[in-house]
């Protein structure tokens, strides 16, 4: 009942459509994927693509006719951007507008496709290679975003903590990149690796909203691509266990202090035991219901936000908190208190029933949003992973007390993280 | 009962809307096969509410900055049981939020709904204010601001409306301070709650795959029976604001990686609602778009000079008693941009605009505004913001369309001004 992938076609090496047909939206959404492993010497170069891309095609050949063209196209919004999938780095081209009824104007939608097209395949090229300019430009732009990773503190505090607990791993690898290596980055390295990105990397192409077998037949035409070599883009590895525990203070001048707590729950998504641990981090960190919210909010008000998270492709859970600095200690104890709880099965039905309500909640939300709906897909496309939303609810519903148990115990404390403020 | 339906064929949509006995405006936009389900009870009360003549009495009263937004988090107290957790049963997250003009209390849900909405009536409708449970959301409070306080976003928007205004209560930040809201006592609370939480003064919005009979069966039977209908209109006080900005320049230093910067241009045609109000907001937003925005040379060229970056954009916000166009963004340059910003107005001012990308930005909102429909937490928020403006979303698209070169031209000529504007700029510590 909940929107399921109606085609599926392999349409070149390594190339796929999904087609999602649905009537609930006003627009239709093509997204286009494609995957890499996450590696060091490359991720600055892939952060990089995606805002060169931006910057012309050849049809188009500066960022003005770009926005131009979308506007025509009656504001088709266009997104392209790079992601942190677990240990793949993936690049996503988005591109979303009205359909033809509303805009009265019914066979435009092939035009959004060769925008999609243009942007992908035939970028701004001088002399068989970027322009120079604009990868100059452009890297400049990264090195902001690249250091603008202090500006928003919650987020910097997750990331230093996934950056310090998972230090050996490539997880900890920041999906911008890193200034010192802008440097030997030029227009014509920088185009040799988008030419191997477009010859190697799995790619999958999402279509939802209504369409007909003239559009199908466009996207297949316009999208398959001769290549050779796909490369095998290597599933995650989970640590068991914790080697070392670590503490990790950092100094800001910042008023409220950021406490990020990282644990290793050795569970992978493939593991039955999976939806237990959503379960239980659901109970414990989850909503204004959950364990943490109740005691470190409610009762002790020490904190305004709480929660904990599963990172799914790597196993690991994070709890973050912003609190005042000399909170700290408190807020340890209390939180190792409550995850004692959950290994012990302190805990009721109840809390059980509204843990897994809220995480089917937000499954069944996932088919409001074509967006959503493609990185849903994506998802289970990863982790070769064939349920429907609905079976992936039926899961989640039949997980039980034991099993909840049995999935928090194998949580283990590696990391804590505090962002302070050393004169206050 | 005065049932009523409003239709809108361009976007396919419609509204339903009926007023229940305590004078509470109730208003449906149905989703069919949209799995979510959001409600909003809103008041209109917000920050800038902060003087006025208390529900029954004579002398006007000026209450401890953040009160809005405190009574907003103490509302989810209850004698008995926990409010999270009633609707965490339904399998309903709920939330809520203040900003300068209203106060909402939401939730959104896929099953459970119209339990869910009975909760929500009845615990807005009910206020439990002890001293003891008034001195603990204080802590949580604090935290809460202490977190904007490390947000250089957040700050450098606030100091420019505290550069712009001298007197007007949109200077005052949201949440209050750490100090103002030691101030807060459970009486206050209460004046505040019985004046500005009457169901005259609300509005129930609802959206998503819901029958509108069923709303109004739980309306009936939930809300409070024994409120007076026939109360006077609040009487709100903000103080005279001079036409004139209060400062040039703001500076303030906070851990950022590169100054952020607001201009703020101060609005002096206030005074309008309804229509006219929104009429001369999407004019004005209209006109930043063609400023301004990504398909503008003027972007194109700051950001090839490697002035700004895909930050950079203009917004206006207006409301009854005041309204500013805000332009913002990053730059390791905050003085230039403004130079060259005020080169341009100069500029344009005596070139004039360009028909041809009013028609192009006009044809984009357009489109974005259709694609919006496709998502409930958009239908929700605009359709209560304009609600308090009086005006129904649902007519946006027609008045967007009805927007004339000649609005924006004129609208140009009186709002950008070279003695009307205020830079605010973060810089690093």
């Amino acid at each position: 009942m909940l929107a399921p992938i109606n085609e599926r076609m392999n349409i070149g090496k390594g190339i796929n459509l999904n087609l999602i047909k649905t009537n609930k939206f006003k627009s239709n959404l093509v997204s286009l994927y494609m995957e890499m492993p996450l590696d060091k010497d490359d991720v600055t170069k892939n952060a990089l693509i995606p805002l060169v891309l931006k910057r012309g095609t050849n049809k188009y050949t500066t960022n003005l006719d770009i926005e131009r063209k979308l506007e025509e196209l009656y504001g088709a919004e266009f997104s392209l951007n790079i992601n942190k999938k677990g240990e793949r780095h993936v690049l996503r081209f988005t591109i979303e507008s009205p359909k033809g009824i509303y805009v009265e104007d019914e066979k435009y939608f092939y035009d959004v496709i060769d925008f999609l097209k243009e942007i992908v395949f035939n970028p701004y090229l001088e002399e068989n290679s970027f322009s120079k300019k604009y990868v100059e430009q452009e890297k400049e732009n990264l090195k902001k975003i690249i250091e603008g990773k202090i500006n928003d503190k919650r987020s910097y505090a997750i990331t230093r903590c996934i950056e310090e607990m998972c230090k050996n791993e490539k997880f900890s690898i920041y999906e911008y990149g890193y200034v010192e290596d802008l440097d030997s980055i030029n227009n014509q390295n920088l185009y040799s690796r988008y030419e191997y990105i477009l010859n190697t990397s799995p790619i999958e192409i999402f279509f939802i909203g209504d369409y007909d077998d003239n559009i199908v037949e466009y996207m297949e035409d316009t999208f398959r691509i001769d290549r050779e070599n796909i490369v095998d883009v290597p599933r995650e590895k989970i640590i068991n266990g914790v080697q070392t525990k670590n503490m990790v203070r950092e100094d800001m001048s910042i008023s409220q202090g950021k406490l990020v707590m990282g644990y290793r729950t050795s569970i992978p998504y493939e593991d039955d035991l999976y939806n237990a641990l959503l379960v239980a981090s659901e109970i414990l960190g989850g909503g204004p219901n959950s364990k943490l919210f109740r005691t470190v909010r409610e009762k002790e008000s020490l904190a305004y936000y709480i929660g904990s998270m599963v990172y799914k492709y790597k196993s690991i859970m994070l709890i973050d908190a912003g609190i005042d600095f000399d909170k700290y200690e408190k807020t340890l104890e209390i939180t190792r208190g409550q995850i004692d709880e959950l290994k012990n099965g302190v805990f009721t039905d109840e809390d059980i029933e509204i843990a897994k309500k809220s995480i089917v909640t937000s499954l069944k939300s996932v088919t409001d949003s074509n967006y959503l709906i493609s990185e849903f897909f994506l998802s289970q496309i990863l982790s070769n992973d064939n349920s429907t939303i609905d079976e992936t609810i039926e899961s989640i519903l039949n997980v039980n007390k034991e099993e909840i148990i049995e999935a928090s115990n194998k949580i283990n404390i590696d990391t804590i993280y505090f962002l302070r403020n050393e004169n206050l | 009962m005065d049932k009523k339906i409003y239709k809108n064929q361009k976007i396919d949509e419609e509204m339903f809307f009926y007023e229940s006995e305590s004078g509470l405006r109730v208003y449906l936009v149905p989703k069919k096969g949209y799995m979510k389900k959001h409600a909003v009870f809103a008041t209109k009360y917000g920050s800038n509410d902060n003087k006025f003549i208390p529900i029954g009495k004579k002398e006007m009263i000026e209450v401890p900055e953040g009160i809005a937004h405190f009574l907003e988090h103490k509302l989810f107290e209850e004698p008995d049981e926990n409010i999270f957790d009633q609707f965490s049963k339904f399998g309903a997250s709920v939330n809520a939020y203040t900003n300068f003009n209203q106060t909402a209390y939401l939730f959104s849900c896929t099953d459970n709904f119209y339990e869910s909405l009975e909760l929500l009536i009845k615990f807005v409708q009910n206020p439990y204010f002890t001293d003891e449970n008034v001195d603990k959301e204080k802590g949580i409070i604090a935290q809460e601001i202490k977190m904007y306080e490390d947000s250089p976003g957040w700050k450098v928007f606030f100091n420019c409306l505290t550069g712009m205004y001298h007197n007007h209560p949109v200077k005052i930040d949201i949440a209050g301070t750490v100090e103002s809201i030691q101030k807060i006592d459970k009486e206050t609370l209460y004046t505040c709650y019985n004046t500005f939480y009457h169901p005259k003064n609300m509005v129930l919005f609802l959206v998503g795959d819901i029958s509108f009979d069923e709303v109004i069966k739980v309306v009936e039977k939930s809300e409070k029976k024994d409120i007076k209908n026939n109360i006077e209109e609040i009487t709100r006080i903000y103080s005279e604001e001079p036409r004139e900005i209060k400062e040039k320049y703001i500076e303030e230093n906070l851990v950022t990686s590169i100054p952020i910067f607001t201009i703020g241009f101060k609005d002096d045609d206030v005074g309008l609602d309804g229509k006219k109000l929104v009429k001369k907001e999407i004019a004005t937003n209209i006109l930043l778009d063609m400023l301004f925005g990504r398909s503008s040379k003027f972007y194109q060229e700051l950001y090839n000079e490697g002035l700004v970056d895909s930050s950079f954009g203009g917004q206006y916000i207006g409301h009854k008693s005041y309204g500013h166009s805000i332009i913002a963004g990053q730059s390791y340059k905050p003085e230039i941009v403004l130079e060259k910003t005020n080169l341009y107005l100069e500029n344009m001012r005596n070139k004039g605009l360009n028909k041809e990308d009013f028609e192009r930005i006009k044809k984009k909102n357009i489109g974005s505004n259709i694609m919006g429909f496709n998502s409930i937490d958009f239908i929700a928020n605009n359709f209560i913001n304009y609600l308090f403006l009086d005006f129904s979303f649902i007519d946006y698209i027609d008045l967007y369309d009805s927007i004339s070169f000649d609005d924006i031209s004129n609208r140009f000529n009186n709002h950008y001004r070279k003695d009307n504007y205020t830079l605010s700029v973060v810089k690093p510590v």
